[in-house]
């Protein structure tokens, strides 16, 4: 089916995120305004202005009542998701990368970059309670990164006691959030996690790294399961909710994208099977990396964002519902 | 002087024996040993040491030269022979002692000693003087003094060498007995460090052997696929056998290319950096035999050869290397010029041995008023068995057939000729095709004119045809000639504008890939021959190499690392450009097939196969089926392992998610979340009827 192309942004999409009704898409860009939209039709349901930088991450609680942001403005921004209105903003030492509600949408983490001598650093918040006096200065617990690889990309675990960190050299850490202490380190990917998702039920956990490949790790224990290669830095993976399939999306990096053809299929989304690692199908369409992807939660529909500035919503066909693996 | 030192040594023994130090100290006790005593410990225990370092006779003998050949003279003219020599011997050294033997008449006799201030000295007479023509009757011969002694030592009955233990390497040829005649191929990737070899089976590859640092550059099979030699700062390495087990080593410092005669008995290999700085021996390209692993000859390189420098004939019984007005052709086993000289050829510019026949074939640039020419020589007899002259020759190319039928000179003509001080300038260039039948009486030459620029000239290695692309990229096309006896090539089948700049023939002819490698960006096209007919394309994007391998059943096309810094890989292709695999590979450097000796069946036998071919092909083809089904049950038996182990992992998810079910819904305010996920998503479908527009037409009757 031809998939919907929406083309809201100037700039290249940084991050997309289904809510979890699946009714609304959220998408940001490199421009300053994540916007919100009808996943059915791609119909653009508004903007959220305010931000003056690059907007690098987004979440949607799970009632969408709010919606939050972290940009290269040195910003992190709560919304209220149907009014579009800033209900309050933290402003942080350097660019926040990372945002995520948790499963109770009463906290958030967000985590900042490691520049002009100031160490990357998580944050816990709480959220209830947001208004405009919000400030960096009262986290429910704050890790600092001194001497450590940036975090690239987190996630929220174990129904809210502890985070899992992605860094940059592709370290993955667990953090447990009554003592503050990392409880478990692990160095399976050769380079930055550049992407984290969990499965539905929170107890897979799926990387992508620079390293070329997309690692699927138990999130209680963080053993690592299965690796999924490509030839191309993968920049986004995600986990079907319905299916053992997962798609896996990324790209050259763009000062390269010269001395690759768009032909061979590098900047292809690529299904791979969750248990064997064997992939099964590619989807073509973008014109540059792909930087995001999202399982619509009913499974039945992906989304994926580029570098070229365009988010495409692509519906199954049948014929991928009737393929099964042999065993 | 040696009688000298002696008395020297003589006297001084004297000496010491004469003064007892004892006499002067008497106070001294009494070390001398009691009245009887014997002594039990040898010198040598005692002083062992000094005694080795204890003073020789023949000590300084070294600088010491003997010449023999010098002119017997009377004694009234002894004075005027000694300045002679003295002028001659003093340009190497020092002289301090001279000897001349004389006869009880008191005539020299023949013979002369000079002893030099050292050693050295006396080398450098050596190589000076020895064989000088003194004059017309005396030829000198120098020697050291040493040398008569070392020559006085040989003994006089021949002693047989020991032979040594015969080394069992096991069957160097076993490859050829895999059962379904699967071919090998290695693999070098991580930009050099690893290499493995694997073998052509289907539907997958197998490894052979990976070794980490196995060589240091890149390997190179034997031209018959026996050897896998290995690129190493010390040297090159031959491996073989089963089990890849080292066959032999042949040392060269900063080796960089080498090159195997046709019948691998001998390896020539070439360091540009080697020097002859410490000594006279050339270092820089080395003939070694390869059974032996022994150096065979040696010589000196001149930077500016194209590579090969040394091209051999078929059966390894020739060799030449060109020079400046020459050729030069040595003979094996003794690697000695052939006659004794070499062929004084007048401005040649390029050689090239016929692959079948002891021939060569050379050229010679236009020179005022004569003409270029192609000549061919037959050798050992240095016959010239066709001499072809060439008009308004600006460069040539000579292309072998591979089963010696034909040779083809490409001729770039030129239509003007402008001389600017020392360079050339040619203008209007066009292209003549000269096609010698060599098989034929007197060997006629027929020639196709070609008026755009050749890009590529490929025979086909088998057959009549050969193909030509040509014209100005990217608007190329792709002819092919078919040569027939008696007649000029006629040209069977013209491709207008395939953009392509390589071509590849199977070996064993009738199929081609016309490729468009690098900057053309891989693409690839598999044509037969036999009808023209063009079975697949296919594209390897910057693909730099296509290899076939040597039964002509499959193709490999590669994006080496050396070429193109990023996809490197190699993919498998069948003959009819059907994609069998793709191989990516990090920092994939070089794939090369393991070629097969060539085929020791009759022709007869050939052709019978050849005629029961359907019969075969049936059984192949069950065969391969039987394969593909077993890999595919290996594989889903695979498949259901892992798919065993994911459903445990999940069975235990499922039970922790179950019992955390009360805590999800604590977290959510009470509200069960778990079933409504994704329902936003299902709208309901509604239909809403507007009024929009009300037209009232009349039909005109």
């Amino acid at each position: 089916m031809k998939p919907l192309m929406l083309h809201g942004h100037e700039r290249s999409i940084t991050q997309i995120k289904y809510n979890r009704d699946g009714d609304l898409l959220f998408s940001s860009a490199k421009d300053n305004h994540p916007c919100v939209w009808y996943s059915v039709n791609g119909e653009r349901l508004g903007t959220y202005e305010g931000h003056q930088g690059v907007v690098w991450a987004i979440d949607v609680d799970w009632e969408t009542k709010r919606f939050m942001s972290g940009a290269g403005d040195n910003m992190l921004m709560i919304w209220d998701v149907q009014t579009g209105k800033a209900l309050g903003k933290i402003e942080a030492k350097t660019s926040v990368r990372t945002c995520n509600f948790s499963y109770s949408g009463n906290m958030a983490l967000y985590s900042t970059d490691s520049t002009m001598g100031n160490p990357s650093e998580i944050f816990i918040i709480d959220v209830r309670t947001v208004d405009s006096s919000f400030s960096e200065n009262d986290p429910i617990l704050r890790i600092p990164l001194t001497n450590a690889p940036k975090a690239t990309s987190m996630v929220w675990g174990n129904l809210d006691e502890v985070v899992i960190s992605g860094h940059d050299n592709g370290d993955l850490a667990q953090w447990d959030l009554r003592t503050g202490k990392k409880n478990n380190l692990v160095s399976e990917h050769a380079k930055s996690i550049n992407d984290m998702q969990l499965s539905k039920d929170g107890a897979l956990l799926i990387t992508a790294s620079k390293d070329c490949t997309a690692k699927l790790f138990n999130a209680e224990t963080l053993e690592c399961l299965k690796t999924y290669k490509t030839e191309r830095p993968v920049n986004s993976a995600a986990i079907s909710p319905i299916m053992d399939h997962v798609v896996l999306g990324g790209g050259q990096d763009a000062m390269d994208v010269t001395t690759t053809s768009t032909r061979v299929g590098k900047f292809d989304a690529r299904f791979f099977h969750l248990v064997f690692e064997e992939e099964f199908a590619r989807v073509k369409g973008h014109f540059g990396p792909i930087n995001s992807l999202a399982f619509h939660p009913d499974g039945k529909t992906y989304a994926s964002g580029g570098e070229d500035g365009y988010v495409r919503l692509n519906q199954f066909d049948q014929s991928y519902f009737d393929f099964k693996f042999d065993y | 002087m040696a009688r000298r030192k002696e008395n020297d040594r003589a006297q001084q023994n004297n000496d010491d024996s004469d003064s007892n130090p004892n006499d002067e100290l008497e106070d001294e006790p009494n070390f001398d040993d009691p009245e009887g005593y014997e002594d039990d410990i040898s010198e040598e225990d005692l002083i062992g040491d000094l005694i080795r370092q204890r003073p020789k006779e023949t000590d300084g003998v070294e600088s010491i030269v003997v010449i023999d050949g010098v002119p017997q003279v009377g004694t009234e003219r002894i004075e005027k022979l000694q300045n002679v020599l003295r002028k001659l011997f003093q340009k190497f050294g020092k002289i301090t002692n001279e000897y001349y033997p004389l006869n009880a008449d008191g005539s020299t006799k023949g013979h002369v000693f000079i002893e030099y201030s050292n050693a050295n000295e006396a080398l450098e007479v050596l190589k000076g003087t020895n064989g000088y023509k003194f004059d017309k009757n005396h030829t000198f011969t120098v020697n050291l003094l040493t040398d008569f002694e070392k020559y006085n030592d040989i003994l006089d009955k021949w002693e047989n060498p020991i032979p040594q233990p015969f080394k069992e390497q096991g069957c160097l040829q076993y490859y050829l007995l895999d059962q379904d005649a699967c071919d090998q191929f290695s693999v070098v990737y991580e930009q050099g460090d690893k290499v493995a070899v694997y073998l052509n089976t289907q539907p997958e590859p197998s490894l052979l052997e990976e070794r980490p640092r196995w060589t240091e550059t890149l390997v190179r099979w034997s031209p018959l696929g026996t050897y896998l030699a290995t690129f190493h700062a010390k040297g090159i390495a031959l491996w073989g056998g089963e089990k890849f087990q080292q066959i032999v080593r042949f040392s060269h410092p900063g080796v960089q290319f080498i090159d195997f005669s046709p019948c691998e008995k001998y390896l020539v290999s070439f360091s540009p950096l080697a020097d002859s700085r410490a000594t006279d021996e050339p270092q820089a390209i080395i003939i070694w035999d390869v059974l032996s692993g022994l150096k065979r000859r040696a010589f000196n390189a001149d930077k500016s050869q194209a590579l090969p420098i040394f091209k051999w004939s078929h059966d390894d019984k020739y060799f030449a290397r060109m020079g400046i007005d020459m050729l030069s052709v040595y003979e094996t086993p003794s690697f000695g010029l052939l006659d004794k000289k070499s062929i004084k050829v007048q401005g040649i510019r390029d050689f090239a041995w016929s692959p079948t026949d002891n021939t060569i074939a050379y050229w010679v640039g236009e020179e005022k008023d004569t003409p270029a020419r192609v000549t061919l020589l037959e050798l050992p007899s240095r016959n010239e068995v066709r001499v072809k002259n060439l008009f308004s020759v600006a460069d040539c190319k000579m292309y072998w057939q591979k089963s010696g039928d034909y040779l083809c000179v490409k001729v770039d003509r030129y239509a003007k000729l402008r001389k600017d001080k020392s360079d050339i300038k040619y203008s209007g260039i066009y292209y003549n095709l000269e096609v010698f039948h060599m098989r034929e009486k007197q060997i006629p030459v027929d020639s196709v004119e070609i008026k755009e620029t050749i890009q590529a000239f490929a025979w086909e290695p088998v057959g009549t045809k050969f193909a030509v692309i040509h014209g100005e990229p990217p608007s190329t096309s792709v002819s092919f000639f078919e040569v027939k006896t008696g007649q000029t090539p006629t040209m069977v089948k013209k491709y207008e504008r395939k953009p392509c700049n390589q071509l590849y023939w199977a070996p064993s002819g009738q199929f081609i890939v016309l490729a468009g490698l690098r900057a053309m960006s891989g693409t690839l096209e598999f044509v037969d021959t036999h009808d023209f007919t063009v079975m697949n394309t296919g594209e390897h994007f910057m693909a730099t190499d296509v290899e076939w391998d040597p039964t002509g059943r499959y193709v490999a096309t590669a994006v080496s690392w050396w070429g193109h810094k990023v996809d490197n890989a190699y993919w498998l292709w069948s003959f009819q450009g059907r994609i069998l695999k793709r191989v990516a590979l990090d920092k994939f450097c070089q794939l090369q097939w393991r070629p097969r000796p060539p085929s020791l069946l009759p022709a007869q036998q050939i052709k019978d196969i050849k005629k029961s071919l359907k019969k075969f092909s049936a059984q192949f083809e069950v065969k391969d089926r039987l394969k593909m089904t077993k890999a595919s049950k290996e594989l889903v038996e695979k498949r259901r392992k892992l798919m065993q182990e994911y459903e445990d992992l999940r069975k235990q998810k499922q039970e922790d998610y179950d019992a955390q079910r009360r805590r999800r819904i604590e977290l959510r305010n009470n509200v069960d979340t778990d079933e409504t996920e994704g329902r936003g998503g299902e709208l309901e479908e509604e239909t809403v009827e507007f009024f929009i527009k009300e037209e009232t037409t009349f039909i005109d009757e």
